[in-house]
């Protein structure tokens, strides 16, 4: 063999196996009569036989042969469907070798390298926000535990004096009354009802604290469910009474006994009747009741208030959060209650929500789990 | 302390590009509470050594070795709410990349490893021009300041920043390190008055402990 037919045959075996271009060698019709390896590999397919039109992405429907091989000096930007479903970008030309035409594909690899270089300083720019990301959200939690612990200590130094103007304020109210006059007696009780009002955001904001600092704890203990709710009833009915409403209680008394955290249930029940009561409108029904199957303890509090929306739904269990339900009687709230029920229920593994309708009303539901045996 | 084996395992991992198994990984050994200084300097300081080695004998390819840079980078992130909730000491350090420097990840780990001993680590990221990064440490007033440097062709832009900075700042501590002085460099380095080479994340360590 010569020299020249030598690198020829080499030259033709790297190309047919190894060279990163794709080469096609097409029919006058445009049938594939040969191909390389990576055409085949690109592509996934084995191209013999198959007409090269069907392996172009042609969107507007240029491909046209004959006027492709027009100019062989000329590149054409097409793009071909590849193994993976994606299209592919590739620099093809074209030329007519005896009745064949010669068909050419090579990358544009400044395209490539480019993009690479795109790709990893996106990559970096997405770590680096990241880091900061984390960076930023360990400082914000130090500050909220900064700001628990702070709430915390004034609620708990608040909590005392608040307690000591109530007393006194009871106490001359019931013992200075034929001594003061109506005024005097009036100012003496908004005295007392701004500080026991005062003492409830107190005691929410301890809870708040409390649950934000991870220190929620249940001491749990057996207790009946149904006491639980007489008590919390016997609570909320002068306010009831007040506003001419009709409790209405449907509560099941052969409950069994069951392992829960009393003063913290009865505070969270206390606080959804409170709320269906301040929401519903004087003399209408608030219905209670309170029953169990084989896994759950249900509770549910119906009230013929104004309702809710949909998207005000969120808000209901935020810190600080008011809905546009306006309370019947121009009742004050912490915005704090919602939020401490939904973690006494929850702690108890259980789940609450909230079914309203603007117009008709508001359902506060929960349920925990029966512990088994 | 990581097992050879357990190493090996994600080394492999790392080289064939398998992100899942490599975050399965060092998932395993934060959840097992190993010192996450250790996972930084066996396996993420060790493995990206040794994937730079692969790469300059030609073992793998320059896309392979930016695969298991942008692998290793992304599993920076799991270790991040342990690292930033460590108790702060009111010391605050800045780490940038030298112009024209593109590796950030070392400079990266280094920024890491102040914020584990309680400092606040400020990353400029890769190629950040010298005239920000100056305008940022005014801004931030840190105690010290380093450059990373991983390509030994860039010294002369790494002198170019140092210069830059110390104009600005003549008497701030200043920290060079980076792989590229394993090639030389490191005299040119020590021309400069307040300037200190840290070799590894070790020897970082040990030099904060002395601040």
């Amino acid at each position: 063999m010569e020299w020249d037919q030598h690198i020829s045959f080499e030259t033709n075996a790297y190309f047919k196996d190894r060279a990163p271009v794709l080469f096609f060698l097409l029919s006058n019709g445009g049938k594939i009569v040969e191909t390389n390896q990576y055409a085949q590999t690109i592509t996934g397919r084995h191209l013999i036989g198959e007409n090269i039109q069907d392996l172009m992405v042609d969107f507007n429907d240029t491909f046209h042969l004959p006027t492709l091989i027009n100019d062989p000096s000329k590149e054409h930007l097409l793009n071909i469907s590849t193994a993976s479903g994606l299209p592919q970008s590739f620099y093809f030309s074209f030329k007519k070798v005896m009745g064949k035409i010669v068909m050419f594909g090579r990358l544009d690899t400044e395209e490539l390298e480019n993009m690479r270089k795109e790709l990893v300083s996106l990559n970096q720019e997405l770590n680096n926000i990241m880091r900061e990301l984390h960076k930023t959200n360990a400082q914000l939690k130090r500050l909220n535990e900064e700001k628990n612990r702070f709430l915390g200590m004034a609620a708990h130094d608040l909590r005392k004096p608040i307690g000591l103007i109530i007393s006194y304020s009871e106490f001359l109210i019931e013992e200075a009354k034929n001594l003061l006059d109506a005024d005097q007696i009036s100012f003496l009780n908004t005295i007392n009802v701004s500080c026991v009002f005062m003492k409830h955001l107190v005691d929410d904001f301890l809870d708040v604290s409390a649950i934000e600092a991870g220190r929620f704890e249940l001491d749990l203990q057996p207790a009946f469910i149904h006491e639980i709710l007489a008590n919390s009833l016997q609570l909320n009915k002068l306010q009831a009474d007040k506003k001419g409403i009709d409790l209405q209680v449907n509560s099941d008394e052969s409950l069994p006994r069951t392992i829960i955290d009393a003063p913290k249930l009865e505070q969270a029940i206390t606080n959804l009747v409170t709320n269906a009561i301040e929401h519903a409108s004087p003399g209408s029904l608030v219905s209670i009741s309170l029953s169990c199957d084989q896994r759950f303890m249900n509770f549910s509090v119906k009230d013929e208030g104004p309702g809710m929306a949909p998207e005000e739904m969120d808000k209901l269990f935020k810190p600080f959060e008011k809905t546009s339900a306006k309370k019947t009687a121009g009742e004050k709230s912490t915005g704090l209650g919602m939020l401490i029920t939904r973690k006494i229920i929850e702690a108890h593994g259980g789940t609450i929500w909230i079914d309203s309708r603007v117009g008709k009303g508001t359902t506060a539901y929960f349920k925990i789990p029966v512990p088994k045996g | 302390m990581i097992h050879e084996k357990l190493y090996e395992t994600y080394l492999t991992s790392l080289l064939d590009g398998e992100r899942s198994k490599c975050h399965d990984i060092v998932q395993k050994l934060l959840d097992d509470r190993i010192d996450i200084k250790k996972i930084y300097t066996d396996l993420f300081q060790r493995s990206m050594y040794r994937v730079g080695e692969l790469w300059e004998n030609n073992r793998i390819t320059v896309a392979n070795e930016h695969l298991s840079t942008s692998i290793t980078e992304s599993l920076l992130n799991l270790a991040y709410p342990s690292i930033f909730a460590r108790e702060r000491i009111g010391r605050k350090v800045v780490i940038s990349c030298a112009a024209n420097e593109f590796h950030q990840i070392g400079g990266k780990m280094v920024a890491d490893i102040f914020e584990l001993n309680g400092w606040d680590g400020y990353f400029l990221g890769a190629n950040s021009p010298i005239e920000d990064t100056i305008r940022f440490v005014h801004d931030a007033q840190p105690d010290v300041v380093g450059f990373s440097l991983s390509i030994l062709s860039n010294l002369d832009c790494l002198k170019r920043t140092i210069e830059a900075f110390r104009s600005d700042f003549s008497n701030m501590d200043l920290l060079i390190g980076g792989q590229a002085f394993r090639w030389g460099g490191i005299d040119t380095i020590k021309q400069y008055d307040g300037t200190e080479y840290i070799q590894s994340l070790d020897h970082l360590e040990k030099m904060i402990n002395r601040m």
